[in-house]
């Protein structure tokens, strides 16, 4: 096999690599990737605003989605976690954090799975407050342990022997904002 | 092989006096940033290991979880891996084309713009300021284009050195540093670009760039340096130059094809997943082609073997080639990923190929190479160390986290509540720890070497003037 004039010419080498490369980056990456987003959203879901959309800012710059992912694959032990994900599920979310690992369990339709904001304030001050064996981090920096809770204060309900002694645990503004983003997580009913 | 207490004088080692003092400061300094970058991002790794089996240590916002853990992968692969790869190809560009390196102080600005990339990226990080959790892409635009204009000047010094060579031949290795020179940047921008990436279309664009940054670049960019440097040291020819070759050609038409094997039964439409799942496996024939030939280099060669420090580490980065590569596509098969995709399987998979293959590697060009350069050698011994440390660790690593992976993965197949495949992994996290902890010493190892190789003040001694063998 004879590779021609290749061998001497490191400009051919050249120019061959990178429209090779480039004509496959567009056939595996760039086209598949403009058919995909252009599927639509579910009927009915519309993109999230305020406290939710906060709480998404606050998910990312966590790094949340680094152990928790965000999508259903169609195998049984995906089933607690919802329906399996179709593309227009992801239409609204920039960037859609579909994740590569599950250090935790998946997030697709937590806000239906565990609706209580009251367990998610205590779960992200303490995790193991209320699960014990889990490995999360403590997000207690977006909390203020104060003597007393304010008029307006949201408090989280931590068990006493999980709190500073006397203290009352009220939630900053971005935990606030990451429960209302962790409820908004609910799978939107499609047509199978 | 024996690697402690060998006696190693070999009569092509002393520094080759063809090199200017220029090219050989760069070089170095490419080695010495990539080994800072090297104990910062592994050191970050380690605390990234120990807060999963004690959640409460470094209970700080900047050291979380979820923050660190980015640091650890771009630090490590955009500083330590590509500049310890990067500075040795700029090297190998120039010795092979017979001429010295076209412009040191470009390699410099390059190398430069490249530091302040990884240190905004790393601030950055800690800070909690990124593009969400979108693999090795999560810096800022502006940190991005930093970083893709060093790699464009970089490359376009080793360009314009191969176009300036005596020799009418690229050899071999040039194909592949090229190459990778040529991929990187339109990668990069591709990655970036948000024209197509709303929706599941980035997901589409993470999949590729993920995979092809390792198969495009570091893959590139080792088996290139390899095609130099083991020839080099052994004295001997490439076993087959035409497989290296097939190798090149073989990897630029399979690799590109896998990207979407990191999203088997996702959304992701089956038509991709299942040409990734198909060239997984035509993956194999660059991948047994690059490795058979380098090792089958070694024929014969068993007298130099013994006595370099540096040849040692060649063997465990092939072995680890070929053995991750295999891996992978054994992760790409449906049945297979069914138990294994989202577990830490993954998590082995990726440092039996970053580290396994693309840290050995880059450990023996610098400790095959930068001696020849400096006219200055480590202390053989501490070599043996670095590397009985760094094998130990990585084994212990791979093997524990890869166990903790199979064991999330039946429990999840069990059907149990998900809280049993965090109690099964936890006690294997541990033994991640300890396989970094042993990581981390052999780098502190490391940096001792680097510093004992380099190069001194202009006007102490030269060494004596070497043979110029032309095995490239």
């Amino acid at each position: 096999m004879s590779f021609g004039g290749l061998h001497t010419d490191h400009r051919a080498i050249v120019v061959a690599a990178i429209i090779v490369f480039f004509v496959l980056s567009l056939v595996m990456a760039v086209l598949p990737a403009l058919r995909q987003q252009a599927f639509p959203a579910p009927p009915g879901v519309t993109p999230r605003t305020g406290d939710a959309e906060r709480g998404r800012q606050v998910y990312m710059r966590e790094g949340c989605g680094f152990c928790h992912t965000q999508f259903v694959r169609d195998l049984p032990m995906d089933r607690p976690y919802g329906r399996a994900s179709q593309p227009g599920d992801f239409a609204l979310e920039n960037p859609p954090m579909l994740g590569t690992q599950r250090t935790g369990p998946d997030l697709t339709d937590v806000g239906t799975r565990q609706p209580s904001d009251a367990w998610h304030l205590i779960h992200l001050y303490d995790p193991r407050a209320v699960v014990p064996q889990s490995v999360m981090p403590a997000y207690r920096w977006y909390f203020e342990e104060k003597d007393q809770a304010g008029p307006g204060d949201v408090v989280a309900a931590v068990p006493p022997d999980r709190a500073p002694p006397g203290k009352v645990i009220v939630a900053g503004p971005e935990a606030k904002a990451l429960v209302a983003y962790l409820l908004s997580l609910k799978q939107a009913k499609v047509a199978p | 092989m024996t690697l402690i207490g060998m006696q190693l004088r070999n009569p092509g080692l002393p520094a080759t006096t063809s090199v200017d003092p220029a090219t050989v400061r760069v070089t170095f300094e490419y080695v010495a940033c990539a080994t800072v970058w090297l104990l910062v991002g592994t050191v970050i790794g380690l605390i990234a290991s120990i807060k999963l089996h004690w959640p409460e240590f470094l209970p700080l916002a900047w050291l979380s979880f979820g923050r660190v853990r980015p640091v650890h992968t771009n630090t490590v692969l955009l500083g330590w891996s590509s500049l310890a790869l990067v500075g040795p190809a700029l090297y190998v560009v120039a010795r092979t084309s017979r001429v010295s390196l076209w412009s040191p102080r470009l390699a410099r600005l390059a190398l430069w713009l490249w530091n302040l990339a990884v240190l905004g990226g790393l601030v950055t990080l800690l800070a909690g300021v990124n593009r969400g959790p979108q693999e090795y892409r999560e810096w800022v635009w502006p940190l991005a284009v930093i970083m893709a204009a060093a790699v464009l000047i970089a490359g376009y010094v080793a360009y314009r050195t191969v176009a300036a060579r005596t020799l009418p031949e690229v050899y071999v290795s040039n194909w592949y540093i090229l190459g990778a020179f040529c991929y990187l940047p339109i990668l990069y921008v591709i990655s970036y670009l948000p024209f197509y990436q709303a929706g599941l279309g980035n997901t589409v664009v993470q999949g590729y760039y993920m995979h092809n940054a390792m198969g495009m670049w570091f893959t590139q960019l080792a088996l290139g340096v390899s095609y130099y440097a083991i020839p080099r040291l052994l004295g001997r020819p490439i076993y087959s130059y035409a497989l290296g070759v097939l190798g090149f050609w073989t990897n630029l038409l399979f690799y590109p094809l896998i990207g979407a094997h990191h999203f088997i039964f996702s959304p992701v439409p089956w038509w991709l997943q299942s040409v990734a799942i198909l060239f997984s496996v035509g993956m194999m024939v660059p991948v047994w082609a690059g490795t058979g030939n380098l090792l089958l280099t070694f024929k014969g060669g068993g007298a130099a073997l013994r006595r370099s420090y540096a040849l040692p580490f060649f063997i465990v980065g092939l072995i680890g080639y070929a053995f991750s590569s295999t891996q992978g596509t054994i992760e790409a098969f449906r049945s297979a990923n069914i138990y294994w995709h989202f577990t830490n399987f993954t998590v082995g998979h990726s440092h039996a190929a970053m580290y396994g293959f693309i840290a050995f590697i880059a450990w023996g060009v610098v400790y095959g190479l930068v001696p020849r350069l400096t006219g200055h050698e480590p202390n053989p011994l501490a070599v043996g160390v670095h590397f009985w440390l760094a094998l130990v660790g990585v084994l212990t690593y791979v093997i524990s986290i890869s166990t903790a992976g199979v064991l999330q993965g039946f429990s999840w197949v069990a059907g149990q509540s998900f809280i049993a495949s965090v109690i099964a992994a936890e006690p294997l996290w541990l033994w991640r720890t300890i396989g970094g902890l042993l990581m981390v010493g052999s780098h502190v190892v490391f940096a001792v070497n680097v510093w004992s190789m380099r190069p001194r003040a202009v006007g102490a001694p030269a060494p004596a003037p070497g043979m110029v063998r032309s095995t490239a």
